[in-house]
């Protein structure tokens, strides 16, 4: 067991990661907003954790970085991400639907573009060798801030989901302008879903610089937009615990692969299949759950269909 | 400039619409509408298929901007104001082809409406601070109220896309209601309704009125209930206003005649 979390710890801490990241993503969702911009916000609070780690900005005694110092990171990356999130959101979330989408895919092309041209990023080469918290090869013991952030947010959106705030957000996704003309402010509220998420992805981006151990202009790219997209798809948009396990299976699943492949006992061909074409495997799998499960994994009937169904109401007239 | 927003004391006037105008390119929705509604009136709205009527109910709540006139609610000017503002200064309104939230519950809907008038925060509601509870189970119970007044508290819990055609629009009124208005507007409130439930109808709009001190503008085609219900009537035909009065006025008014039933 204790071989399995350290041979492991890398991949664990990752889905850990990954998931609060879905999350971010989620939360815009949750007021029907496809917004993209996570992987921007991820990038950007990863250089903030990474510059002010430096060694210049802070001074700590010892081998590790002290791990107060990285929640301060992701405080002020999330801080600045979500002042960031409301000066891009408030033009952007004009927009809707597919437009939203790629104007905040358009965002993060900015901030990879931006971040490779700019010297306190490092450049093209990024920056190197961001300090330590842990002394741990495995790097698993990341999963005690991980683990905890990953926590606070999934019980934050849960709860969200049943206050006035996550009504609101509700409404916007259901019928926008039903929720304007019930005294809800649609703009408002697309730009609180929008921040909140914004600041989520900086949290989990200043960690992950400290994870990665490197940081550069190949963090949080387009790419990383369409991952995440797929761990919502794959997961399922109507609950929280949708994109929380879609990152988890997805993020997972690469790996997983390539050690039963190992186990040996497969016939070689499969196993050499199973190492090499992981990448096939995995979008055969996004086919297949989007064609099978298009609502997801996890769906809203799926919690609703251990009560008993009401009294289902008298066959409707065509509207 | 003399826009006192001191009614004269022989009409009171709650809401007011002064040549309120709606162009859709070539086409006059609304054509130079002006009317006014005194507080407590139950005011119909009726003309042909197609005579602006919806539009206008859509220029009063601020969903489409007027081209131009202006709508005063108590004097001031709300014409110019978004939509969730409009409903925040008191008007409420249903929607004639329904426009509830259909994933959600009964009772997701109507608290849904209490918006405006709750406060708790982010913060304060992740949290679950003692306030943020409090006013929780305040706007359930508030909620639960308004549909056990329209007769769907038995099923809140139920999905509102499940429910009758009826039962639906009943359901945009409790939503209308959670916003405590005091003007409610109902588009076509009797549609998909047998006649059963129609004669309920009038009833119950009018319990509605005296219960919450209601002003109701509402838009029907069923020429029985709106003679029987309202105090006063406008007729709209090709986006203008060609009678306004009561009932037996209006509807010997040869020009309503003429636009029902066609001339020659």
């Amino acid at each position: 067991m204790t071989d399995f979390f350290a041979t492991n710890g890398f991949l664990i801490v990752s889905m850990t990661l990954a998931a609060t990241l879905a999350l971010s993503l989620y939360l815009p969702l949750m007021a029907g907003q496809l917004s993209l911009a996570s992987p921007g916000f991820y990038a950007l609070g990863g250089y903030i954790a990474a510059v002010l780690s430096d060694g210049k900005h802070f001074t700590w005694s010892g081998q590790t970085y002290p791990v107060p110092l990285v929640l301060l990171e992701m405080a002020l990356a999330g801080l600045a991400c979500a002042v960031l999130a409301v000066i891009v959101g408030v033009p952007a979330l004009r927009l809707r639907g597919i437009y939203l989408a790629l104007a905040t895919i358009a965002f993060v092309e900015i901030v990879r573009v931006v971040s490779l041209n700019v010297e306190i990023t490092g450049g093209a080469v990024g920056i190197f060798g961001i300090p330590q918290p842990y002394d741990d090869p495995s790097k698993l013991a990341y999963l005690w801030i991980a683990g905890p952030l990953l926590g606070l947010a999934m019980v934050f959106v849960a709860r969200l989901e049943r206050i006035r705030v996550g009504r609101a957000f509700t409404a916007i996704r259901e019928d926008e302008l039903a929720a304007d003309a019930m005294g809800i402010n649609p703009t408002g509220y697309k730009v609180l879903a929008f921040t909140l998420g914004a600041a989520l992805a900086g949290m989990v981006g200043a960690l992950s610089a400290h994870f990665i151990n490197t940081w550069n202009a190949r963090q949080g790219t387009f790419d990383a937009s369409i991952g995440l997209l797929a761990f919502v798809l794959i997961g399922g948009s109507r609950s929280f615990l949708g994109p929380v396990l879609g990152a988890m299976i997805l993020t997972a699943l690469p790996e997983v692969l390539r050690q039963t492949a190992d186990t040996g006992g497969l016939p070689a061909w499969l196993g050499q299949f199973m190492k090499d074409g992981r990448l096939i495997i995995y979008g055969v799998l996004l086919v297949l759950g989007t064609v099978f499960l298009p609502q997801g994994l996890i769906t809203p009937a799926l919690f609703q269909r251990r009560r008993p169904s009401p009294v289902r109401a008298k066959v409707e007239p065509p509207a | 400039m003399s826009e006192s927003a001191v009614p004269t004391a022989a009409a009171p006037t709650l809401l007011q619409a002064e040549g309120m105008t709606r162009r859709f390119g070539g086409l006059i929705a609304v054509n130079n509408v002006s009317f006014s509604v005194a507080p407590g009136e139950i005011f119909g709205l009726i003309g042909p298929n197609g005579a602006g009527k919806t539009t206008l109910f859509n220029l009063m709540t601020g969903l489409i901007p007027a081209t131009s006139g202006r709508l005063r609610l108590r004097g001031a000017d709300i014409t110019r104001l978004p939509p969730h503002r409009i409903a925040r200064l008191g008007i409420a309104r249903t929607f004639q082809n329904i426009r509830l939230f259909s994933n959600l519950s009964a009772l997701q809907n109507v608290m849904i409406a209490r918006h405006s008038l709750t406060r708790t925060g982010v913060v304060a509601g992740a949290l679950g601070l003692p306030a943020a509870r409090r006013e929780e189970a305040a706007t359930r119970r508030r909620a639960l109220e308004l549909l056990d007044l329209v007769g769907l508290a038995d099923r809140a819990a139920g999905q509102a896309r499940n429910f009758a055609y009826g039962d639906q629009r009943r359901l945009e009124i409790a939503r209308a209601l959670a916003l405590d208005p005091t003007v409610l507007l109902l588009d076509e409130p009797a549609a998909g309704m047998n006649p059963n439930e129609k004669a309920e109808l009038s009833a119950f709009t009018r319990d509605l009125r005296d219960r919450f001190r209601l002003t109701i503008v509402l838009i029907e085609h069923h020429v029985p209930l709106v003679m029987g219900l309202c105090d006063r009537i406008a007729v709209l035909n090709f986006g203008q206003l060609i009678a306004l009065g009561d009932p037996a006025t209006v509807q010997s008014d040869p020009a309503v005649i003429e636009a029902y039933l066609g001339s020659d």
